[in-house]
């Protein structure tokens, strides 16, 4: 399907060299090749075996021919590694080592330091502690050779042997190990030192595979059209485009729904009492008012069929870290208020979306700040919003991996004692029932932001807690305490007033400059759009951004979102390190499925309603309506029989991966059909994957096209071949039960069930 | 043509992937080296030799146990109604006392206590709820159990003089504490999880092993049902039919049975990426499961149709069909939510407690129905308990995060009718209700004192009893491998009694 055009080089320095004075290459030089060299552990010559031996304190390593044909545990060791490209900055964080053992168990070994090779130039020396850093398994029972890897910018070195305290075992025996010496290297023995692209003039972001998988990280799934406009423009015009997109789409915008009485009985400003039996009108009033139906519809046509898909997707993201659910959120209207603190926050500071969001009154009510007052101080939002939205619970390096004590142990970002002066600060706010621009009588305003002492007369009324506070103290920290209201400060509701705002502003300043906010935000985003698990290195720079946009602005989110979706960690065709990737949420399941293949109503024409909720809500996500504030899957989520970070991997239970399943079966074999709910309903348009299977009936278009499209281009021989024989097991007259044959076996497949 | 880098990275990945991490799918069982003795080796329960099973229901928020069980006598020397009341009555959070189901303590020298009202008899309601069985000897109470590193008195606490649990109060840690019994650091198995890794290849071997996982989780993905070589089923409550419940739809159709097999065969590729891995692991757990139990198997007794009730259901029928599952030993988690009540706790907890003594009761008779009353053990667990002081007043009164909590264990092999735990400042299992600095069992002494109880009974020594009782065997290797830290507890690590 490629026209490739192999260059050879020994290494890709001599490549990035290449690409400057290439000329065919110059229309594209705002696109550099986003492919990564892949890393390459050097082996003692003619055996497979690391090049290895206990570190120097010289950090002087040269690539001699080690005494010892293994390394002891415990202790700190050396491995070379040819085939880099560093940017500037890039360290030892940016590398991780594993190591198997010949039961399989896997460990990590902590990377201490990154030198140059001394009169190796090309050759660096990666220094590395013998000892897991997991702590799932301990570390190797027993002694002999493990097999270890690197990885980098989630692409994964060869293995090779590493003798552990001695050499010898079963994995000597291991088929595929082979030398990989700085000779073998340099006579291109090695594979790898070779980079190739597309032969095609022109100017565009030729690299397809990358394309497409850009677009599962920016979007809810990419489409031809998307596809192509990125191959003209490029990804970052296409992200300049993306910032500037109106948002909700036009033919998309927010539904209008007016507050209700929170009796929903209520004649006139509820729906009044259920009719025996219900009424047609009765049920659309609950359904449009009570329910988060009309917001789950209206997110899904947006994600299906919008155009500000980046907007839309960081919002989701955003979602899922302030968090707050239907489960407890009465009305439709509330939770589209507080999707618009989140939509119009997604590309700008996250130091407003932390103000708007502590004023929102959904959140408000969901994390009972609006109760919280002097005399009944509650505790829920101020411990939230510290762990949950901002610093969470122990003190980060920028890199995002946590800061130890002189025990080894964990530091963490408060006490209970902490919590309760942040308590004090959130007191005496409360929905602004009269006087704002939604305020209406018998109404409960949940659309515009909560007020301070809200129906105060009385100064002995006030609400707020006047004594002093002691926030965060981290150097530099603005505002580490606020003074007690005292003197003149509580002479009257106006100044108290003054004060608790001002106050206000002064912790959430606070809390916002704390060095975690960087880390923890920028990890959590990389989780929700790239990865689960990235390496220290990628969170170090992403959060360099946040903490810096360039312009001395911190928590400029579209520069965080630009460096997430930029980084050469998330840039590439594919992706070879085992730990790379995510597991797809239902919502991302579900919309890369039906943007793959492109969706319908269920009717002869027309586009679906959006209404599949339902299909998400069987597999563990009902969206906006988590089960808790710690959303549907917690990030620190540990794959059972792993120690893998896979925060999604909480919601693939037996129970849901048979689910998954019967949703691919569901919509590729039947359809979400039209009832009262669903007007339009909604399938999968399969018109121009039957033509292709029509039109090849080797069907080896057909599974081109699914590859390219939802696999961008990964699909290994052996899944496609075990594909191809099921679809050609339908005869060839029925093209359409082909093409849903293939469509429904990649749906269903771990290998899509992964977005990497 | 050169061989392009592509193809070099396809033969890399096979080169690498035979898979980085340990092979997890100890499938069912079958894995059986380590069997040097039966599981029949420990006493049987009458009823059904040789069935075991453990039913936790856990209280998903953090339950308030204050309210749940309730001095109802006026003895001066212990903690009585008045010292109750007085702490919550103001703000509207007290239970009142004439509405109190009384239950007679001997471990407080027979004085009365009270269960909240919603677990007696509720109109409208199937059954009797659970007070009864406190009449009856099957339902007991173990008092102030908490997450604990180490016994730990209110100085120890204050002066930092004993490592305490690492964020405490915070509900996502506690919560992975309660599950994984470890409270000092990061752990990535819950003790039931370890639990069956230690139990299960003490079941029969092959041909004769279970069909099935020991754990079942029937409220989704659980630290507590994670082992190192356990991985858990997860089903859906009894909405869904045993025969369904793990049933991939379709391959009936035109292609079906080509499809089924490149289905079953994609699950085979491409599992050098872990994750990919994983997923496979999960989808191959469940089709094996899922051909055991193509069954139709229902219960006898009347189950509420509430979330908690369809999930005992679906553990009911799952524990009818033991025997040809061929499991003798099974763990299953369920969960009740929502007991996060900052706000409308009373409201909340009539709601709850209705639901939970409505759905146990229903299973405590339908496992007499099956003959199994003395093989399955019911217990409780929470995030934590909640500040004795209450949060907000009026209507919407609620609590806050605390610690120390009571928990429910019922089932025909309980000692029940009884308060059980290590004993407290005051002598008894129960806590004194003194906020801040007279209260010896509170966190703190100064103005910000809620009433947070520090636990006197460790959820390592809880949860050891309930596994002493389950077969674990009992030498100190095994049981550390289960409850690392039960060796800081010296006393009755591993029975306090509350189990035949």
């Amino acid at each position: 399907m490629f026209s490739l055009r192999s260059v050879p080089v020994k290494f890709l320095w001599l490549a990035a060299a290449l690409l400057i004075v290439s000329p065919l290459l110059i229309a594209a030089q705002s696109d550099p090749d986003p492919n990564s060299p892949t890393p390459i552990l050097v082996s003692i010559e003619g055996t497979p075996r690391l090049l290895t031996y206990q570190a120097l304190k010289s950090r002087k390593h040269s690539l001699l021919r080690p005494l010892l044909d293994f390394v002891r545990p415990g202790r700190l060791a050396v491995m070379f590694v040819a085939n880099l490209d560093l940017m500037d900055g890039e360290d030892a964080n940016a590398f991780r080592i594993y190591a198997r053992d010949e039961k399989g168990r896997s460990y990590k070994f902590p990377v201490v330091d990154l030198a140059p090779a001394p009169g190796q130039p090309d050759v660096y020396a990666i220094t590395f502690r013998v000892k897991d850093e997991i702590g799932y398994w301990k570390d190797p029972i027993s002694l002999g050779d493990l097999v270890v890897r690197l990885t980098w910018r989630g692409l994964s070195s060869n293995e090779l042997l590493l003798g552990y305290g001695s050499k010898g075992g079963k994995l000597e025996k291991e088929k595929g190990l082979k030398s990989s010496s700085l000779s073998d290297i340099k006579t291109s023995k090695v594979a790898g030192t070779e980079f190739e692209t597309e032969a095609i003039a022109g100017v565009g972001y030729k690299w397809s595979g990358d394309r497409l998988r850009f677009l599962e990280q920016a979007t809810f799934g990419p489409t031809v059209d998307l596809d192509a406009r990125i191959r003209r423009i490029g990804l970052r015009t296409w992200l300049a485009e993306q910032f500037e997109k109106p948002y909700p789409s036009p033919a998309y915008p927010y539904p209008n729904i007016p507050l209700k009485s929170t009796n929903s009985d209520d004649a006139t400003l509820g729906c009044g009492p259920a009719p025996v039996p219900t009424t047609l009108e009765y049920r659309v009033c609950i359904r449009d008012h009570y329910n988060m139906y009309p917001v789950q519809k209206w997110f899904f046509s947006e994600a299906l069929y919008g155009d500000a898909q980046l907007r839309h997707r960081v919002a989701w993201a955003l979602a899922q870290i302030w968090v707050i659910s239907g489960v407890d959120i009465q009305q439709s209207s509330w939770m589209i208020a507080y999707h618009k603190v989140l939509s119009q926050n997604a590309f700008g500071n996250y130091r407003n979306l932390i103000k708007d969001m502590t004023l929102n009154p959904g959140m408000g009510d969901y994390l009972d700040m609006v109760r919280s007052t002097r005399t009944n101080p509650n505790e829920n939002y101020p411990r939230e919003i510290l762990q949950l939205f901002t610093v969470g619970l122990f003190e980060l390096n920028q890199d995002g991996t946590l800061k130890r004590d002189v025990n080894n142990n964990p530091i963490p970002t408060y006490d209970q004692n902490g919590v309760n002066n942040f308590t004090k600060v959130f007191t005496g706010w409360n929905f602004c029932n009269t006087g704002c621009a939604n305020s209406a009588p018998g109404l409960v305003n949940f659309k515009d932001p909560l007020v301070f002492n809200a129906g105060v007369t009385a100064l002995g009324n006030n609400r707020h807690d006047l004594t002093a506070k002691t926030l965060f103290n981290y150097p530099g920290a603005p505002n580490s305490t606020i003074a007690a209201c005292t003197g003149t400060c509580d002479d009257t509701l106006s100044s108290i007033a003054n004060y608790a705002n001002t106050s206000l502003d002064q912790t959430l300043d606070n809390i916002f400059n704390h060095p975690n906010v960087g880390p923890f935000v920028s990890k959590t985003l990389i989780q929700h759009l790239v990865t689960s698990d990235p390496s220290p290195a990628y969170v170090s720079r992403v959060a360099g951004v946040f903490n810096n946009n360039g312009l001395g602005v911190r928590g400029d989110l579209k520069a965080v979102i630009k460096a997430i979706l930029l980084d050469a960690e998330a840039r590439g065709d594919a992706k070879t390190d085992p730990n790379f990737g995510k597991l797809r949420e239902p919502v991302q399941l579900l919309t890369n499925l039906f943007r793959h293949i492109g969706v319908k109503g269920a009717g002869a024409t027309g586009t679906s309603d959006g209404v599949v909720n339902g299909q998400t809500s069987a597999l563990g996500q009902s969206t906006f309506s988590a089960p808790t504030v710690f959303n549907f899957y917690p990030p620190d989520n540990v794959i059972p029989g792993t120690a893998l970070l896979g925060p999604e991997f909480a919601l693939m239970t037996t129970g849901t991966s048979v689910g998954r399943a019967n949703f691919a079966n569901t919509m590729v074999f039947s359809q979400i059909g039209i009832s009262e709910n669903a007007p339009q309903g909604t399938s999968l348009d399969f018109t121009e994957l039957q033509n292709l299977a029509a039109a090849d009936t080797t069907s080896n278009r057909l599974l081109d096209v699914l590859n390219q499209r939802m696999m961008h281009s990964t699909m290994s021989p052996n899944m496609r071949s075990s594909i191809l024989t099921a679809v050609n097991s339908i005869a060839s007259n029925n093209p359409l039960q082909r093409a849903k044959q293939a469509v429904y076996l990649v749906a269903t497949s771990s290998q899509f069930q992964v977005q990497r | 043509m050169k061989e392009s880098r592509r193809n070099f990275l396809k033969k890399s990945g096979c080169a690498l992937g035979m898979g980085a991490i340990a092979t997890q799918m100890n499938h069912l069982g079958l894995v059986n080296a380590f069997a040097q003795k039966s599981i029949d080796d420990g006493a049987n329960p009458a009823g059904d030799a040789g069935y075991k099973a453990l039913v936790l229901i856990y209280f998903s928020g953090g339950n308030d146990g204050n309210n749940m069980v309730i001095p109802n006598h006026s003895d001066a020397t212990l903690s009585n109604y008045a010292a109750y009341s007085a702490a919550r009555t103001t703000q509207g959070l007290a239970i009142p006392q004439a509405s109190l189901l009384p239950i007679s303590v001997p471990a407080m020298g027979g004085l009365s206590y009270g269960l909240h009202p919603s677990f007696g008899p509720i109109a409208g309601q199937p059954n009797n709820g659970i007070h009864e069985l406190w009449g009856l000897g099957k339902l007991a109470v173990v008092s102030n159990v908490g997450t604990l590193v180490a016994p730990m008195t209110k100085t120890q606490y204050q002066q930092n003089l004993v490592q305490k649990p690492y964020q405490l109060f915070s509900h996502s840690d506690q919560v992975a504490q309660s599950q994984t019994s470890v409270a000092n650091t990061q752990a990535f198995t819950g003790w039931g999880g370890r639990l069956s890794d230690k139990m299960t290849p003490l079941q029969p071997s092959a041909p004769n092993n279970p069909l099935v996982p020991m754990i079942t989780s029937i409220a989704g993905a659980q630290l507590f049902t994670a082992g190192q070589s356990t991985l858990p089923m997860a089903i859906n409550d009894s909405n869904t039919s045993l025969a369904n419940v793990l049933n991939p739809s379709g391959f009936t159709n035109t292609g079906g049975t080509a499809r089924k097999v490149s289905f079953d065969q994609l699950r085979t590729y491409d599992l050098n990426s872990n994750y990919i891995k994983a997923a496979s692991d999960v989808t191959n757990l469940a089709i094996q499961a899922n051909s055991a139990l193509q069954v139709t198997q229902e219960v006898t007794v009347t189950f509420p149709n509430t979330s908690l009730g369809r999930q005992l259901k679906q553990v009911a029928r799952l524990i009818k069909e033991r025997t040809d599952l061929r499991v003798q030993r099974q763990v299953f988690y369920c969960q009740i939510g929502s007991f996060d009540t900052h706000t409308n706790q009373l409201a909340s907890h009539t709601n709850l407690f209705t639901q939970f003594s409505q759905a146990v009761r229903a299973f405590y008779d339908e496992m007499g129905v099956q003959g199994v009353s003395e093989s399955v053990t019911t217990f409780t667990m929470s995030d934590f308990g909640r500040t004795f002081n209450p949060a907000g007043s009026g209507a919407t009164v609620g609590s806050d995060h605390a610690w120390g909590n009571h928990m429910f264990v019922l089932g025909g092999s309980v000692q029940g009718g009884n308060f059980y735990g290590m004993p407290t400042a005051n002598g008894t299992p129960f806590p004194t209700l003194t906020i801040g600095a007279a209260g010896p069992d509170d966190t703190d002494s100064n103005s910000s004192a809620r009433g947070r109880w520090i636990p006197t009974t460790s959820v390592e020594q809880y949860a050891a009893t309930l596994a002493k009782w389950y077969g674990l065997p009992q030498d100190a290797p095994t049981l550390a491998s289960v409850f690392p830290n039960i060796g800081n507890f010296n006393t009755n690590s591993s029975g306090l009694n509350f189990l035949i």
